[in-house]
C-alpha cells in the first residue's frame, strides 16, 4: 500500500513540475512556429507561379497550369542571352537524338530552383508519350502500362484484424505517447533525484521517510507528471485532428473510429508501463552520485527500448518477436496494446500479461528502494554495476 | 526520552569510524559530542538516525513506557552536517512540506512555523525562495525544520558552523528554548564557548573513540582541574629566579612583569602567594580555570601523544 507519506512526496514532485503557464507558452509557441513554418512554406511555394520555358520548335508539349512553354524563333545564343539577362524565360530546353534513337534534353536555367522537379515530371510524361507514340501504343495501352499492381490481401487468420486498421493507429499513437511521456518521466526523475542528492536534501529526508516511501513518491509523482504530458499530447492530437477535419478537410468531426474497448485495455498498460519505467529511472538515478561525471543516466534511456522495439515488428503482429514482446512484464506495456488493436486475442492474454506487468512494477519499486538506501549509505561513492545487480536481488530487508 | 548507547562501533572498509563508544542520554539533557574533524561524531549521529546499523554494540531508546533498539523517526528531528532544502522553493513551502511528512496537519505546522520564524526574525521573508537567503538564514530555515514537528529527540550536527556570533547566540537561546519545552538535545559541535553554555553532558572523541565524558565538571576533573594564577609584579623579574622560588609549578613567562603559573589540583593557592609576596611586589593577582577549549585541546594532545607512545 502507497503511504500517507509516498502520497506527500508524490503531490510535491508533481507539483515541483507542474506549470501550467510555463507549458501553454510552450504550446503557443510550437502553435507559432507551426503557423511561421505554414506562411514561410505559402509564400515560398514555387508551384503557384507561371513559369516560361523556351522550348525548341518541333515540341509539341502542351502548357500546365504552372509551365508555358514557348517556341522562340531565335538562335540558341540569343535565347540563353536573354535567360542570363533575366529577360523573357525562366528556363530554355535544347534537344539533342544521340545515335540510339535517345532523347537528350538539357535544361538551361540561371540556377537549380525547385519547380525544376516539377518541369522533370512534365517532360518525363511528355517523351513517355512520345515513345508510345513512336512504338504505335494507344493513349489505353500506355495507361494500362502505368497501372500500378493492385494488390489485395486475403487473410485467413480470422484473429488478425487487418493490416491497417484504426486500432494500429491508435496503437501507434498509444507508442508515440508512451515515448512522450517516457522521455517527461526521464527528464523529471533524473533531475529530482540526482538534484536532492546534490543538494543534500536526501539525508534530510531520511530522518523523515523510509527510502522506500521517498521512493515511491518520486515514482508515482513523476508518472503523474508523464501521464499529464501524455493526456496533454493526446488532448493536442485530437485537436489537431479535429482542426484538420473541420477547417481544412471541411469535414465534421468523425471520431467513430475510436475503439474504446481497446482503448480500455491501453490505458491500463500504459499507466503501469510508465510506472515501471519510473521505478526503473529512479533506481538508476538513485545509484548516481554525480550526474555530471556519472555514465550511469544514459542507462535510463533502455525505458525507450521497448516502443522501439515493438515498432520495429508492428508489421508482423502474430509473429515469434511480437509473442515474446508481448508477454515478458518488461516490454509487454508497449507491445500487448499494439498486439492486441491488430489481433483479436482470448481475454486472459491481455489480463495474465497485465498481472506480469503489476508483478514486475512491484518488485522493481522494491529494487529501487533498496537501491537509494544502500546508494546513500555509500556516501558520495557510487555503487558499481556488481553491487546495484547484488542489491536488486537481495531478498535483505532494508 | 532516555538514550542508552552501549559499546558501538562501526567500520567503514579499513577505517574504523567509531571504536567502542558508550553514553547514556537523559530525558531533557544537552548533550554535546566533541571531536576533530574525522573523530567520528558524524558517524554516531547516523547510526543514531538510522541511516547505518552498528557493527556492534547497541542503541535501546526509551520514550513513554516504549522501548526501541533505535530512534523512530516520528520522535526525530534532525540538522544534518550537509544542509539541504530545496533553494527555488519558499521558505514556507519548505517548512510546510517537511512539515507534513513529520505527520502535521497544515494549521498545526503553520501555526508551528510562525512561532519559530518570529523567532528567527524570518517572519517578513517566508514567502522567499530559499535561494535569495544568506547561508545563516538557510541555516535558520533548516534549523526550524528540525523542529517544527516537536520531537522528543533533536540531532544537530553542526548547528553553527556558518554563523556569525549573533546568529550564533541565536541558536543558543534556541536550543535552551528546545529544553525548556522538554527536548532532548544531541549536537555535535566546534564552537566550545557555545557548547560551555548550553550543554549538561558531553563526550569528547578523536579517533572514533571516546576520550572524556560526563558535565562540565566531571570532565575538568577528569582533565586534571586545571587552574593557573596570572601575576603581575611591580618590577622585572627573572624567570629563573621565579622557577627556584616556586620549584614544583610549571611557568610561563608572558613579560618581565607578568608571569602565569600553571597549578594542579592538590596545590595550595595561599602557600604559593605566601611564597611569592616575601620575595617580590605583586601588583595584580588573578586565578583561571580552564575552560573546554583548553581542557579540549590538553586533552587532544595528550591522546595523541597516547597514541604514539
Amino acid at each position: 500500500m502507497i503511504s500517507r507519506q509516498s502520497i506527500i512526496v508524490a503531490k510535491w514532485e508533481f507539483l515541483r513540475f507542474f506549470k501550467w503557464k510555463q507549458q501553454l507558452i510552450s504550446y503557443l509557441l510550437m502553435m507559432a512556429v507551426m503557423a511561421a513554418v505554414a506562411l514561410w512554406s505559402y509564400f515560398t511555394d514555387e508551384s503557384r507561379k507561371i513559369y516560361r520555358i523556351a522550348v525548341p520548335a518541333e515540341f509539341t508539349i502542351s502548357n500546365t497550369e504552372q509551365f508555358q512553354f514557348q517556341r522562340p524563333t531565335i538562335a540558341l545564343d540569343e535565347q540563353l542571352a536573354q535567360l542570363k539577362a533575366g529577360e523573357s524565360w525562366h528556363g530554355v530546353i535544347t534537344l539533342n537524338t544521340t545515335e540510339s534513337d535517345q532523347y537528350s534534353v538539357v535544361l538551361h536555367t540561371l540556377a537549380a530552383k525547385k519547380w525544376q522537379q516539377q518541369l522533370e515530371t512534365e517532360l518525363a510524361d511528355y517523351f513517355r508519350q512520345q515513345y508510345a507514340t513512336k512504338l504505335q501504343l494507344t493513349p489505353a495501352q500506355l495507361a494500362q502500362l502505368q497501372q500500378p499492381l493492385a494488390l489485395d490481401y486475403a487473410y485467413l487468420d480470422e484473429n488478425f484484424k487487418g493490416k491497417d486498421t484504426p486500432e494500429k493507429m491508435i496503437a501507434l499513437g498509444v507508442l508515440i505517447l508512451l515515448f512522450i511521456g517516457l522521455s517527461t518521466a526521464f527528464g523529471q526523475v533524473l533531475l529530482s533525484i540526482t538534484g536532492e542528492k546534490q543538494q543534500r536534501v536526501t539525508e534530510q529526508l531520511y530522518a523523515i521517510v523510509t527510502p522506500q516511501q521517498w521512493m515511491d513518491g518520486k515514482v508515482l509523482g513523476h508518472s503523474l507528471s508523464a501521464m499529464k504530458a501524455m493526456l496533454t499530447s493526446a488532448l493536442v492530437m485530437l485537436l489537431v485532428f479535429i482542426v484538420v477535419s473541420v477547417v481544412i478537410r471541411d469535414d465534421g468531426v468523425n471520431l467513430s473510429w475510436l475503439n474504446w474497448g481497446v482503448l480500455a485495455w491501453l490505458v491500463p498498460f500504459a499507466l503501469l508501463g510508465v510506472l515501471l519505467s519510473a521505478c526503473f529511472m529512479g533506481a538508476i538515478a538513485a545509484s548516481i552520485d554525480d550526474p555530471n561525471t556519472s555514465g550511469k543516466g544514459a542507462v535510463m534511456m533502455i525505458t525507450w527500448l521497448p516502443m522501439l522495439f515493438t515498432y520495429l515488428v508492428i508489421d508482423s503482429p502474430t509473429g515469434t518477436a511480437m509473442t515474446i514482446l508481448s508477454w515478458l512484464p518488461l516490454t509487454s506495456f508497449a507491445a500487448m496494446p499494439v498486439k492486441m488493436a491488430m489481433v483479436e486475442l482470448p481475454w486472459w492474454q491481455p489480463a495474465l500479461s497485465l498481472l506480469l506487468l503489476v508483478a514486475a512494477v512491484w518488485w522493481i519499486r522494491r529494487v529501487a528502494g533498496r537501491i537509494f538506501l544502500r546508494g546513500m549509505q555509500m556516501y558520495g561513492k557510487e555503487p558499481s554495476w556488481g553491487q546495484i545487480v547484488g542489491w536488486a536481488l537481495s531478498n535483505k530487508a532494508d | 526520552m532516555q538514550l542508552i548507547v552501549t559499546a558501538i562501533s562501526k567500520d567503514y572498509g579499513d577505517i574504523a569510524a567509531v571504536r567502542q563508544v558508550s553514553f547514556q542520554i537523559n530525558s531533557g539533557d544537552i548533550f554535546a559530542l566533541l571531536g576533530p574533524n574525522g573523530a567520528g561524531k558524524s558517524s554516531i549521529i547516523r547510526m543514531l538516525v538510522g541511516m547505518t546499523r552498528p557493527d556492534s554494540g547497541s542503541i535501546l531508546v526509551s520514550h513513554q513506557q516504549e522501548h526501541y533498539d533505535h530512534v523512530p523517526r516520528r520522535l526525530l528531528g534532525y540538522l544534518p552536517e550537509d544542509r539541504g532544502l530545496y533553494p527555488d522553493k519558499s521558505i514556507e513551502k519548505n517548512l510546510l512540506y517537511l512539515a507534513q511528512l513529520h505527520g502535521l496537519t497544515k494549521q498545526k505546522a503553520l501555526q508551528e512555523m510562525a512561532h519559530w520564524l518570529d523567532v528567527f526574525e524570518l517572519t517578513e521573508r517566508r514567502s522567499e525562495d530559499l535561494k535569495q537567503l544568506s547561508k545563516g538564514n538557510q541555516q535558520k530555515v533548516q534549523l526550524i525544520a528540525a523542529v517544527l514537528h516537536q520531537p522528543a529527540l533533536v540531532i544537530l550536527d553542526e548547528p553553527f558552523s556558518g554563523l556569525d556570533p549573533i546568529n550564533q547566540e541565536k541558536v543558543v537561546t534556541f536550543l535552551k528554548a528546545l529544553k525548556a519545552r522538554g527536548m532532548t538535545v544531541i549536537l555535535s559541535a566546534h564552537q566550545m564557548a557555545m557548547v560551555e553554555k548550553l550543554a549538561d553532558h558531553m563526550l569528547l572523541m578523536a579517533q572514533g573513540k571516546a576520550i572524556l565524558a560526563g558535565t562540565l565538571a566531571d570532565i575538568k576533573q577528569q582533565a586534571g582541574s586545571q587552574r593557573q594564577m596570572v601575576i603581575s609584579c611591580a618590577g622585572p623579574v627573572v624567570a629563573e629566579q621565579l622557577q627556584q622560588w616556586l620549584p614544583e609549578l610549571e611557568i610561563d613567562m608572558q613579560s618581565s612583569t607578568r608571569f602565569v603559573l600553571k597549578l594542579t589540583a592538590a596545590q595550595n593557592v595561599s602557600a604559593i602567594l605566601q611564597q611569592l609576596v616575601s620575595q617580590i611586589e605583586l601588583t595584580q593577582v588573578e586565578m583561571q580555570t580552564a575552560d573546554l577549549h583548553q581542557l579540549y585541546l590538553t586533552a587532544m594532545a595528550e591522546h595523541q601523544l597516547r597514541e604514539q607512545a
